[in-house]
């Protein structure tokens, strides 16, 4: 036992209960989106995807399945406050760009910025849906594509742009020693415990 | 080292992105506005069809459901005037005049989209 202070602070459990926090943050966050006007001239779908900001931050600092069990909470929240339709759609949006962000998140060439993540995770979302709506209706669905191309490219940078600036904050909630957004490690050591002296400064680093 | 905001590759996703959705645009201004088919479906099945090239004047469409779904055929265009489902999508869509163009009531799963046109009637028998 080095210091016990420490153990709590890198532990499995730690991971849990961020990627919890994570999952509430982005339940608050579209329940944020929900309570703003609906803008008439946006195409029938096009939201801006707030919570998306918390999906994009776990799936490059906490991995894979942390961040598909936040889109899967999104998902049931989304079925439980407004119906099945409602969670069908969210989860075949959430769990496509779940995916897709992972994947070119963990790309080295070509390599995306924060901007690209947000957009291509936009996009994905997008797409799932609309193949969703699609399958459950008429492929004449596909009408909306462009429109919705296009403002998942807007939405998207502006999401990217908004986890850029706020990074520094959710950094906090993780040990630096987890804190990989360049993709490569962020994992649990295998002993599972991040020494005190492998541990930098709390992840209150400048991010610029 | 930490995850830049922009770098090269996002501005070519960007790029090819806004691309796309502009071919896709333009390629839907080329459909035909005259002479279109209106093909009503529930659950995919087709339930109406009206040839708003015959249509002389507007008129209402009542499909009830769960929903009360009320459709306004006019000559040249058809949309849905009301529905009490949450979402409204389908209700902003607004006038379908193009073919190929559609409309959805996703909690109802109707959909209205526009077929045929004199030009383009081979071309969209799928």
């Amino acid at each position: 036992m080095r210091d016990k202070q420490m153990d709590w602070r890198s532990s499995a459990a730690r991971r849990v209960a961020v990627t919890g926090l994570l999952g509430a943050l982005a339940l608050a966050l579209s329940f944020l989106e929900g309570l703003l006007p609906p803008v008439p001239v946006l195409p029938p779908g096009a939201k801006l995807g707030l919570s998306n900001i918390a999906v994009l931050y776990a799936v490059q600092c906490l991995g894979f399945w942390p961040a598909l069990g936040i889109a899967l909470v999104k998902g049931v929240f989304a079925g439980l406050t407004r119906g099945g339709l409602a969670l069908l759609m969210s989860l075949s949006g959430g769990f496509l760009s779940t995916g897709i962000v992972f994947l070119l998140s963990r790309l080295k060439h070509p390599r995306f910025g924060l901007l690209g993540l947000g957009i291509s995770g936009a996009l994905a979302h997008n797409l799932g849906q609309l193949l969703t709506a699609s399958l459950l209706t008429t492929p004449a669905a596909a009408w909306y594509a462009p429109w919705l191309i296009g403002f998942g490219v807007l939405f998207g940078a502006v999401t990217g742009i908004i986890l850029r600036v706020t990074m520094p904050v959710l950094n906090r909630l993780l040990p630096s020693s987890f804190v990989d957004t360049e993709g490569g490690a962020g994992g649990i050591p295998p002993d599972g415990i991040v020494h005190p002296e492998e541990k930098k400064s709390g992840g209150r680093e400048k991010w610029n | 080292m930490e995850r830049k905001l922009l770098r090269p590759a996002d501005l070519l996703l960007l790029l090819f992105a806004l691309a796309l959705a502009g071919l896709l645009l333009w390629g839907q201004a080329q459909s035909p506005s005259q002479g279109c088919v209106a093909v009503i479906e529930e659950d995919g099945e087709e339930i109406r069809r009206i040839d708003l090239g015959t249509l002389t004047q507007a008129e209402e469409i009542s499909l009830g459901g769960a929903y009360n779904i009320v459709l306004l055929a006019e000559p040249g265009g058809i949309s849905f005037e009301y529905s009490s489902c949450p979402d409204q999508t389908c209700v902003r869509t607004g006038k379908l005049t193009r073919a190929g163009q559609a409309a959805v009531c996703l909690p109802a799963r109707i959909s209205v989209r526009l077929e045929g046109g004199e030009q383009a009637a081979d071309a969209m028998t799928g």
